[in-house]
């Protein structure tokens, strides 16, 4: 088993870097650079921008660029933020770990609603529970999340029950230390419900699914025959088979914790990382953007190792 | 539920917008400034955070509109009347020739660490940073008179001597750049660290300047904290230390939609508004706030077609096809798709009624140096086609679409930056009055780098609506305007297609070379005829600003140029009964 974890961790590495020379390759040969505005600005001469470009790096050959950039990561540093002038490492973290409060808060709420959800919907098939739920599904799987945060945002306006976006209120440093955490939690409802619904709605279908196709199978027609009790087939024999391609999906949501949340963050005004990217992007902040994809992809190839490892123990016909 | 249904009916039912005008009030033209009284925050918001809080190397609005809190020039601009008023500099005098300036500095002002502000200081930004080869700055570029720079010397502690290479027109106007404190930075720019430094993660007490506010806190994403600076130098009438305020909070909203919740909701006390705003606001009654609309705005939205004779030397093929070049060079086919555009049209649909045409090259807002005396280009499809059949287009196939004389379609591709919706709106309908007069029109909005990069680098282009910020002084636009500048899009040869460019680059270079005011604005009303005959560029809409701030603020006057809070030092909090 450790083998095979330290055999995948080594083919990632190749992986990764197939990964940021892409990524690299498409911002570079985009048209346009991170200059480009001030290019458009009739105070700035040719010289200042060559000056910029210079402090830049951006007057070497591509490739050059590249493996610079490649050789400062192994020293652990990803680089700078041309628009932020300031350490690539510093930007991302002074925001990472409020992307990530976000996403394993929207993963959490997901999780707890998609499995009983999809067990009830599953033992009442076509009944009127499974129609409704089928019926909020398609509603939850055809509302963008950011369409969906802008609706909860002026039901939070009418209602007043909710804050109107943000992290933090202006007088959060007044409050005491359990006030401060209801005050985040507070923040947090409207944007983990956009983010979550569109999620719950489409694996609860998935688990709904899953279920019904092991409750039809043979050997549980067999344990059923042999007098089995009803809950014991449910929750010991049926789950336990239904879950597995979950924990795959598990594995992949994993990797969209600290990019997934983009437009939601946006339009509530969360201070997050995937802002931030998206602006990167936009301006072709280079190293911005190559620091995001770095991350996004160890989270990535890390959530796929994970469930590989989490089905392995939980199917025994699975050995690495 | 009912209550829903009130405030989401106004949203759904208004669609003429027409009978606002009382929605909104126009500022007071002068301004008095009051005593007023001390403590109190007001919360305004920005769209994106600061991107450092250096003012010399970051340019940006979202920057700027921080900055300019935290530091001041030794001149400033009257935000109302846009004339040059001393600042720390409280006077000057130069000699017959203008070359040679004394100013006279202030000598009561401080740091906001408590050490005072001296010659020393004036002469570290320009001589240490402005003139640092090694520190990217447009600042620079402003201050670097045909190619030579300026000699600042200091005399004493309090007097500064600036020895120009040549007359410069703009000096007095240009030097509201920002002082920094020698005793602060000076070691940063000696390591040559200073293009990095002042950047998002600095200490607070590590960003020194003289304004009337310090930065107390940043946290990223979320908000920017500004507190008063007790060293502030200004003093009320009533002989009082400003600013009256305690704290400015930006909150960091990058949604529009959600900033105007939080403004509904009473969190901000500052709005922005967007002509579709006005439905929302517009119809509540008994407000606590006031809509401002303090003008017409300084930026603009213009027509160019590329008149690029050149090959591109790696596809050995003309930029611009010759059958088109010869379009495009054509005077009169530029008029005729001036007068082809219906911009009240325009103005109605998006922005709400809310401004007026533009066929100067400045802006209305620009009140020194705007000229009245200038082609205009109203609406007359009917002219446009005559224009069109003149030059030889006739529609031979009875396709809809015009054909020149020797049969090729009247077809245009036509780009605009995607990012800007206003823009995007804007281009349909352009393309759409064009259509009606026989043209066919290839529209494609474009990414804003991608579009910026053919505009000044690939060249592959024959039509775009772009927009360029604008200030006070026109001289500043001397890269578009001049055939040799870097931005003078529609022709970037650096040399001369016809006598209007020589005519409009001899304007500029001798605009800058006399300080005689009303000489300079005719200088530049001439230029404005000539551009407004010729059409480099072909000018729509400028549209006004408005925005909405709480009535509880005293000393308040918006304007175009300073915005809602141009005179920040003396904005304050009013007692409940004054209302």
């Amino acid at each position: 088993m450790i083998n095979y974890i330290a055999k995948r961790l080594f083919y990632s590495l190749f992986l990764l870097l197939g990964i940021t020379f892409l990524t690299f390759l498409f911002i570079q040969i985009a048209p346009g650079d991170f200059l480009s505005e001030l290019k458009s600005n009739p105070q700035v001469s040719r010289s200042t921008i060559k000056l910029y470009e210079e402090k830049f790096h951006l007057d070497k050959p591509l490739i050059e660029q590249y493996l610079i950039w490649v050789k400062n990561l192994l020293k652990g540093d990803l680089g700078y933020s041309f628009s932020y002038k300031a350490e690539v490492k510093k930007v991302i973290a002074s925001r990472a770990k409020n992307t990530l409060l976000l996403s394993l808060s929207a993963v959490i709420f997901t999780w707890i609603f998609v499995i009983p959800l999809g067990i009830l919907a599953s033992l009442h098939k076509d009944k009127f529970i499974d129609k409704f739920l089928s019926f909020l599904s398609y509603i939850g799987i055809s509302t963008p999340s950011f369409f969906m945060a802008m609706l909860l945002l002026y039901f939070a306006y009418i209602t007043r029950w909710f804050p109107l976006g943000g992290m933090r209120s202006l007088r959060f440093d007044e409050l005491s230390c359990f006030a401060k955490f209801l005050d985040i939690i507070k923040h947090l409802i409207i944007p983990t419900l956009a983010l979550s619904f569109a999620s719950i709605s489409s694996l609860q279908r998935i688990m709904r699914a899953n279920l019904l196709e092991v409750l039809g199978s043979s050997y549980i027609l067999s344990a059923k025959a042999r007098g089995l009790g009803k809950k014991r087939i449910l929750y010991i024999h049926t789950l336990k088979n239904a879950l597995n391609p979950m924990i795959t999906i598990f594995g992949y949501q994993f990797s969209s914790l600290l990019s997934g949340a983009a437009l939601t963050e946006i339009i509530v005004g969360w201070p997050g990382l995937g802002r931030v990217t998206l602006e990167a992007v936009m301006k072709q902040d280079l190293y911005l953007v190559m620091g995001s994809v770095i991350i996004g992809g160890v989270l990535l190839i890390l959530g796929n190792l994970i469930a590989d490892v989490l089905l392995a123990s939980c199917d025994p016909r699975i050995r690495y | 539920m009912r209550r829903l249904i009130n405030k989401l009916l106004p949203i759904f039912l208004l669609t003429s917008f027409n009978s606002f005008s009382s929605v909104w009030q126009k500022p007071l033209d002068e301004y008095k400034l009051g005593c007023g009284k001390k403590g109190g925050k007001l919360t305004l918001y920005s769209t994106s955070d600061p991107k450092s809080f250096n003012p010399i190397v970051a340019k940006e609005t979202s920057t700027t509109q921080i900055t300019s809190f935290l530091f001041e020039g030794l001149t400033q601009t009257d935000p109302c009347t846009l004339e040059v008023l001393p600042h720390l500099a409280k006077s000057w005098h130069t000699t017959e020739d203008k070359k040679e300036w004394i100013f006279y500095l202030r000598d009561d002002v401080y740091w906001s660490d408590g050490e005072k502000f001296t010659a020393q200081d004036v002469i570290f930004t320009f001589n240490e940073i402005i003139y640092n080869p090694k520190i990217p700055t447009s600042s620079r570029d402003i201050f670097t008179i045909d190619g030579k720079k300026i000699k600042v010397e200091k005399i004493d502690d309090y007097t500064v001597r600036f020895t120009l290479p040549s007359v410069f027109a703009p000096f007095l106007r240009s030097l509201s750049v920002e002082i920094l404190p020698s005793h602060k930075y000076r070691k940063l720019v000696t390591e040559g660290k200073f293009t990095f430094s002042m950047g998002l993660d600095s200490n607070p007490s590590d960003i020194v300047g003289t304004g009337p506010f310090r930065l107390k806190k940043y946290l990223a994403g979320e908000k920017v904290v500004l507190e008063k600076n007790p060293y502030y130098w200004k003093k009320d009438a009533c002989g009082e230390k400003l600013p009256y305020l305690d704290e400015i909070i930006f909150v960091i909203l990058p949604n529009p939609d959600t900033a105007l919740l939080k403004f509904l909701e009473g969190e901000i006390d500052y709005y922005s508004l967007r002509p579709q705003d006005l439905a929302v606001l517009g119809p509540i009654k008994e407000k606590d706030f006031t809509i401002y609309n303090a003008g017409i705005a300084f930026g603009s939205n213009f027509l160019v077609l590329n008149q690029n004779p050149l090959v591109n030397p790696y596809t050995k093929k003309p930029y611009v096809k010759s059958y088109k070049l010869k379009w495009f060079r054509n005077k009169l086919f530029r008029k005729a798709i001036s007068f082809a555009i219906n911009r009240r049209k325009i103005i109605m649909i998006v922005m709400n009624g809310l401004g007026v045409p533009q066929f100067s090259p400045l802006s209305r807002a620009n009140k020194i140096f705007y000229s009245d005396k200038i082609i205009k280009y109203p609406y007359n499809p009917e002219r446009a086609k005559e224009i069109l059949s003149e030059l030889g287009f006739r529609d031979i196939n009875n396709d809809g679409i015009l054909e020149d004389k020797d049969g090729y379609n009247l077809e245009i591709n036509f780009f605009t930056n995607a990012n800007s919706t206003e823009r995007v709106t804007i281009a349909t309908l352009i393309k759409k009055d064009l259509e009606k007069i026989g043209f066919k029109i290839n529209f494609l909005p474009l990414d804003f780098n991608n579009l910026v990069n053919k505009l000044v680098s690939t060249y592959d282009w024959e039509m775009v609506l772009i927009g360029l910020t604008g200030g006070i002084e026109p001289y500043f636009g001397k890269n578009v305007w001049s055939y040799r500048g870097d931005l003078h899009m529609w022709n970037p040869t650096k040399e001369a297609l016809d006598d209007y460019e020589v005519k409009i680059d001899n304007i500029f270079n001798r605009s800058v070379k006399t300080f005689n005011l009303d000489e300079r604005k005719k200088f530049f009303s001439q230029w404005q005829y000539i551009v407004s005959e010729n059409l480099p560029l072909i000018y729509t809409v400028s549209g006004y600003s408005l925005y909405a701030v709480r009535n509880r603020f005293g000393n308040l006057f918006p304007t175009v140029y300073g915005g809602a809070f141009s005179q920040i030092e003396y904005l304050y909090i009013k007692d409940k009964k004054d209302d």
